[in-house]
């Protein structure tokens, strides 16, 4: 996939740089609203993480400048505005989604990918991995054509896995991922350990390999290596 | 109390008191004069009867006369002493007299004058009294016109009032009508109003000049509010993306993993309490807008599922009785307001402990077991009060009161038996 990040703070921009540079992905960054306007007047891509407030002008109208232009490019807005109006606006505007700062980088990657896949599997609504395919649509699982029942919160941890494979992904995220802000009332995460259990456990005994390592203690990562 | 109620009654006592002292004044001073008037025709008449006493050396022939009695009393020399009195005046029954129609004999007041004379070598005390009724008839006269005037006075003052007063206040009506529609949120500037009242002129100017100024510091608030969101949130996105990049650095001791774990922790919470301050900034500047029919049963439910495996994790019983209820409110406030209350619920239980959630047409009553002591209510609901080992940011309970506020509910706390109970009233 390529995708376009612009974002003015230069940790973050790196942060999310790495995070998606992979084998397979072209990662372009820019940090102002100029370099913006004038990258994606000149190419296209998957998705574009996008940052309101740039330097020299507003994310919305690199947003504003795109619909015009008919440009199809998946748009994902990150800000810290976290205000209602903006969201709407942006959404109205044709973002495709919204995500206020602070955030995961699993969250931002699960995000995009969900972008792409709406984006590019028109008609085509499976996601494969190895042996396992995904029915987005019946939100059904197969293991080389055996059905695998997941509950609700396994199917979503499901596809948080594949679209963040190989990446080490904290218990913290995969835990606001699922439960959202309603997470801090609980005393420990050792809860989410009983989803993966679950899931790991329904995956293998439909004949799929095991792809869910833990990982330190800090989190668990989905890999065929 | 109305300011015209206040006026009128102050008016309305000082005039019934000042008419009622100046009755009192003429009353004395009229009765004053009229005696003195009778006591001068009394004189005129023991003038007479001396004076005859004297030419003749015998008494008069005493004969009635309208509202006027002589009478002779013989009576050793030295012992009369001339002097006023008032007295009774002796009405005998004569179809002449109008007044009095009863049968025998009937007293009217009088005015009388006690004196001397020697007729004959026999001195005799000689009482002149004459009939006060028409005096009496004067001052009662002068009693109902001053009553008379009061009330006449009263009901002038009343049609004032009723009349000239409320169009007089018309303009500060109108004015405190657009006040209490302002809103900072909105581009509405209240309007100019149409008066010659220097003071209310005044008034308008200054409720005008004081809204464009609210609405100038509201929009400076709202880009603060903004500013500090972007420039605290942005540094904060920066670790967090940095924490998720080192976690993918591989290799790490279990010592780091603790480390990493706490980092975590404690950026999460960071990220939470500057949330929870914009967020409050944001409800109590009514920033929020989107009232629409929200089902409360149905919100309630999503939020049970949703929190589902913590109630597992901290082996909590919860017990729902929820009837159906729609409201006209804003969705997520009141989302945020479910989420702090049922949150704290949870927070702040013990270990296989109860939540009750109890859903009529009248209020929402979230119930929980937890500390064995009653809260503070009179502390609870200020900003960053917390209860001791508490990880939460403090504010819950301040945004969940200033959303009730904002969206016109009541919200309560009281301690039944062992139960910590919130209820809010819609």
């Amino acid at each position: 996939m390529k995708i376009l990040i612009i974002e003015d703070e230069q940790g973050l921009r790196e942060s999310i740089e790495e995070y998606f540079s992979e084998a397979g992905n072209i990662c372009e960054s820019v940090s102002s609203y100029q370099d913006a306007i004038a990258r994606v007047n000149l190419y296209r891509y998957d998705c574009i993480i996008l940052d309101i407030t740039l330097p020299g002008g507003s994310g919305i109208d690199i947003l504003k400048n795109l619909k015009e232009r008919n440009h199809t490019d998946g748009v994902l807005i990150i800000s810290a505005k976290n205000s209602l109006d903006d969201k709407l606006e942006g959404l109205d505007l044709g973002a495709d989604d919204y995500l206020v700062k602070p955030f995961h980088l699993s969250e931002l990657r699960a995000r995009v990918s969900a972008i792409i896949r709406r984006k590019s599997f028109s008609g085509n609504n499976l996601l494969q991995f190895n042996e396992l395919s995904i029915d987005l649509l019946a939100k059904a699982v197969k293991v080389n054509d055996h059905q695998v029942k997941l509950t609700r919160k396994e199917y979503a941890l499901l596809l948080y896995f594949i679209a963040n494979k190989g990446k080490v992904v904290s218990k913290n995220a995969i835990a606001e991922h699922l439960w959202g802000d309603g997470i801090d009332m609980a005393n420990n995460f050792d809860f989410i350990y009983s989803h993966i259990k679950n899931l790991r456990k329904k995956l293998l005994e439909a004949g799929s390999h095991d792809y869910i390592q833990a990982s330190y203690g800090m989190g668990y990562k989905f890999t065929d290596q | 109390m109305r300011l015209l109620a206040r006026y009128n009654r102050v008016t309305l006592v000082t005039t019934v008191v000042v008419m009622l002292i100046t009755g009192f004044i003429y009353y004395v001073a009229i009765n004053l004069i009229l005696i003195r008037d009778v006591d001068k025709d009394l004189e005129v008449e023991e003038n007479e009867v001396l004076a005859y006493a004297k030419q003749n050396d015998r008494l008069p022939q005493v004969f009635e006369s309208n509202d006027q009695q002589i009478s002779f009393y013989r009576a050793t020399p030295e012992t009369v002493r001339r002097h006023f009195l008032d007295t009774l005046y002796k009405v005998t029954p004569n179809p002449a007299h109008r007044r009095h129609h009863h049968n025998g004999e009937r007293y009217e007041s009088g005015r009388g004058l006690i004196t001397s004379v020697s007729a004959a070598g026999q001195f005799y005390k000689v009482l002149i009294v004459k009939s006060t009724v028409e005096t009496e008839d004067l001052v009662q006269i002068i009693f109902f016109i001053t009553i008379g005037v009061i009330l006449l006075l009263l009901l002038t003052l009343f049609l004032i009032n009723r009349l000239l007063l409320n169009r007089l206040w018309q303009p500060f009506h109108t004015l405190l009508k657009e006040l209490r529609i302002f809103n900072v949120a909105d581009n509405k500037d209240i309007p100019r109003i149409e008066t010659s009242i220097d003071e209310f002129k005044e008034l308008n100017h200054a409720v005008t000049s004081m809204s464009s100024r609210v609405k100038n510091d509201y929009k400076d608030l709202k880009t603060f509010t903004e500013n500090a969101s972007h420039e605290l949130l942005t540094p904060i996105a920066v670790i967090n993306s940095k924490l998720d990049s080192l976690l993918q650095t591989g290799d790490f001791s279990q010592r780091q993993s603790k480390l990493l774990n706490d980092l975590y922790g404690s950026v999460s919470r960071l990220t939470r309490l500057n949330q929870s301050m914009l967020l409050l900034v944001k409800i109590e500047n009514r920033l929020v807008e989107d009232r629409q029919t929200v089902n409360l049963k149905t919100a309630i439910e999503e939020l049970i599922i949703q929190f589902e495996e913590i109630f597992h994790d901290k082996e909590l019983i919860v017990e729902c009785r929820l009837t159906d209820k729609g409201l006209h409110t804003s969705p997520y406030l009141f989302d945020i307001l479910l989420n702090n209350l049922v949150g704290n619920a949870i927070r702040h239980n013990c270990l296989g402990g109860n939540i009750v959630i109890l859903l009529d047409k009248e209020k929402l009553t979230i119930k929980n077991t937890g500390d064995k002591n009653p809260l503070q209510s009179e502390h609870i609901f200020t900003r960053f009060h917390k209860s001791s080992g508490s990880d939460g940011s403090g504010l819950g309970l301040t945004i969940s009161k200033q959303i009730c506020e904002n969206l016109g509910f009541k919200l309560s706390y009281l301690f039944e038996d062992i139960y910590h109970t919130f209820i809010v009233i819609f």
